[in-house]
């Protein structure tokens, strides 16, 4: 399958700081592809510069054919945003939310019933649907929130710590669930701290420190490369 | 235009909660029971209203007086004692506010042209406007016992003087100008008549566009707080949908505010005419009402839309300020500070607009005033009665010029990065790498 997205030398500056600094990568359709990198890597300013809620200082985001940077409108309709540590709107009830996103990306009715039926689904939350999401815990917001951010089927899902709160089984299921996605078509790019959870989803890692990819390929090219056992070795060799 | 529909209807659903509905409703309920009570407490008193009379004199003069005091509505309370120290207590005990002690000796010192004694003994147990009310009566109806005594003396020992003469020798009449418009009226009875009709419009605009600023800067500064902004941001609906809704919604939620302090502050008005005023009020009210037609001090439909407008133009400004102020807000904390500089815009207009005359301001003190844009609102009630039109119609231009720069800005805000990264912390600058 061809790359869905495509990041050249992509930069950031906030003033003397630059958090990026020139990184590139890409993502093909289908794909699972991680950035991971100690806190202050720069992995949350380049998903936002992706998502485009935050502006590139310079370089190029390209997402299916769209240049992310100078059409956000176009490119926004094609991705979906799961930000690490999001809400959702407390005095909204859970199916009334997902109805509110299914009427933001279909016009027709019958997408928008089938899209909120699925999500439904996808995050397993039953008759609490039906209660608001003020009386929620962390976990059944995050299960919400991720139904939410695959159930228009986005070219490309950016989750950011997509399981962050879950107990084991959650998250599991939510691992399963990105993978069934991904055998359709979708994209994901991945931030995870999560090693173990890098190692079954991803088909493809960069690590990234002080805003620089220092290394990119699968899983099991990163370990060989740096003679690691595992992804948290190679993470650590890197970071260092 | 269909995605700014279901983001305006989620934005209203987001506003009108039971903690939002729930204290309008109790203020609109509290200023209507207000009133109720007062009014009902007014004409209650009106009816009842009762004087204890000691008359020791028991003299066609002091029978006469009485008569007076029945006249203006006083139920008399017999004292059952002759000392005027236990017809007091008697007094407090019964619960009576007002006792006319009439000395023994009264008449004669009035058929002797003489001053003659009347001791009025009034039990103050609140300080509310209603309390005095009675004491003021009795005072009126004492001064026309006086007037009518003092007529009949002058008019028996000295049958050549006018004694009409004796108490006014100055007729003074009174004639207001408004424009090419007179009346033969007090400009205490215009003012007043003004007063009564424009004192509200200044209270509810300065609820109103508290209000609806808070409202607006809460809800940038919940998305930030609750972590949905982002998302939000990350969804296929432009910027100034954004904008757009989330002042719409503020806006739409703030006039129906608007409009419901509105019947409140008028029940509430009404009340308080009724039980000051009671019928003579009501009369005099009309009275003015007439003297207000006459100087052409009226508002037409054109006018009240006018007010309307002005009014929704400073609530738009308000809106756009916000907006742009709650941008700044990490939190809904931080919201009522970073208010606090258009709480000042809208204070200084205000309070000016309630003590004096803006317009006869100093040039620079006048331009100063006049170039904060909610000023406009709170001289359009005034400016229309007066007939200034072309004023009301240049503040709400100025009004409007104010929101299309404020909306620009804030567009520029949420289309940049800003709306992440700004934040205003009062105790230290901080930049946070994200």
């Amino acid at each position: 399958m061809g790359d869905i997205l495509e990041v050249k030398d992509l930069r950031k500056r906030y003033g003397q700081l630059e958090a990026v600094k020139g990184i590139d990568f890409s993502v093909q359709a289908g794909e699972v592809f991680a950035l991971i990198g100690p806190n202050g890597a720069g992995k949350t300013t380049t998903l936002r510069m992706v998502a485009t809620i935050l502006q590139p200082t310079s370089g190029a985001i390209t997402l299916d054919g769209i240049d992310v940077v100078k059409e956000p409108a176009k490119a926004r309709e094609r991705l979906s945003y799961l930000p690490e540590e999001a809400g959702a709107y407390k005095s909204m009830k859970g199916r009334d939310y997902l109805k509110f996103m299914a009427e933001v990306f279909f016009e027709d009715p019958a997408d928008q019933a089938e899209s909120v039926k699925a999500a439904g689904e996808i995050s397993g939350l039953g008759d609490r649907l039906g209660d608001k999401l003020g009386t929620y815990s962390k976990g059944m917001t995050r299960k919400l929130l991720l139904a939410r951010s695959i159930m228009t089927r986005p070219k490309l899902a950016i989750l950011d710590e997509p399981t962050s709160g879950l107990d084991v089984l959650g998250a599991l299921d939510i691992r399963d669930t990105v993978k069934e996605f991904t055998r359709h078509g979708m994209a994901v790019l991945l931030s995870s701290h999560n090693m173990l959870e890098i190692e079954y989803l991803s088909d493809r890692v960069a690590i990234i420190n002080e805003g620089v990819i220092h290394a990119t390929g699968t899983p099991a090219e990163l370990k060989a490369r740096y003679s690691a056992q595992n992804l948290e070795e190679v993470f650590a060799e890197v970071a260092r | 235009m269909r995605r700014f529909w279901v983001l305006l209807r989620k934005e209203i659903k987001e506003l009108v909660t039971p903690q939002i509905l729930l204290p309008f409703a109790i203020t609109i309920v509290m200023f209507m029971f207000i009133g109720n009570i007062v009014g009902s407490q007014g004409t209650e008193a009106q009816a009842n209203r009762r004087l204890a009379l000691l008359d020791l004199d028991k003299s066609a003069a002091s029978a006469a007086l009485q008569g007076a005091v029945e006249q203006a509505g006083f139920k008399i309370d017999r004292v059952t004692t002759t000392d005027p120290a236990a017809a007091t207590t008697e007094l407090s005990g019964n619960g009576g506010t007002l006792l006319l002690v009439v000395p023994k000796g009264y008449g004669a010192s009035l058929a002797a042209g003489k001053p003659a004694p009347l001791d009025v003994y009034s039990v103050i147990r609140t300080f509310s406007f209603m309390a005095g009310q009675d004491s003021s009566t009795l005072s009126a109806a004492l001064a026309a016992v006086e007037q009518a005594v003092a007529r009949e003396t002058v008019g028996g020992s000295a049958p050549n003087l006018d004694a009409a003469f004796l108490e006014n020798p100055l007729q003074v009449r009174d004639h207001v100008l408004i424009g090419d418009k007179q009346a033969d009226v007090s400009p205490d009875v215009v003012m007043g008549f003004i007063t009564s009709q424009t004192t509200f419009v200044p209270i509810v605009l300065f609820i109103v566009v508290i209000f609806a600023a808070q409202m607006v800067a809460v809800a940038i500064a919940t998305e930030k707080e609750n972590k949905t902004l982002e998302t939000l941001l990350a969804m296929p609906i432009s910027r100034p949908a954004i904008v757009t809704a989330k002042m719409v919604a503020a806006g739409l939620v703030a006039l129906l505010s608007a409009a419901g302090y509105m019947v409140g502050m008028r029940f509430y008005m009404d009340g308080l005419m009724k039980g000051l005023g009671g019928a003579e009020g009501a009369a005099a009210q009309a009275a003015s009402q007439a003297f207000a037609d006459k100087l052409g001090l009226t508002l037409g439909v054109g006018d009240y839309a006018l007010l309307g407008l002005s009014m929704f133009g400073a609530i738009l400004v308000a809106l756009a300020f916000a907006l742009i102020l709650g941008a700044f807000a990490e939190n809904v904390k931080a919201v009522q500070s970073l208010l606090a500089p258009l709480m000042v815009l809208l204070m200084v207009p205000y309070f000016l607009s309630l003590f004096i005359d803006i317009n006869s301001l100093s040039p620079v003190a006048r331009t100063l005033v006049l170039a904060i844009p909610f000023s406009h609102a709170f001289l359009a009630a005034p400016n229309l009665f007066l007939g200034n039109t072309g004023a009301v119609v240049t503040g709400a231009l100025y009004e409007l010029a104010w929101f299309v720069v404020l909306v620009l800005i804030a567009g520029r805000i949420f289309s940049s990065d800003r709306l992440l990264t700004m934040k205003l912390n009062f105790s230290r600058k901080k930049r946070t790498a994200v």
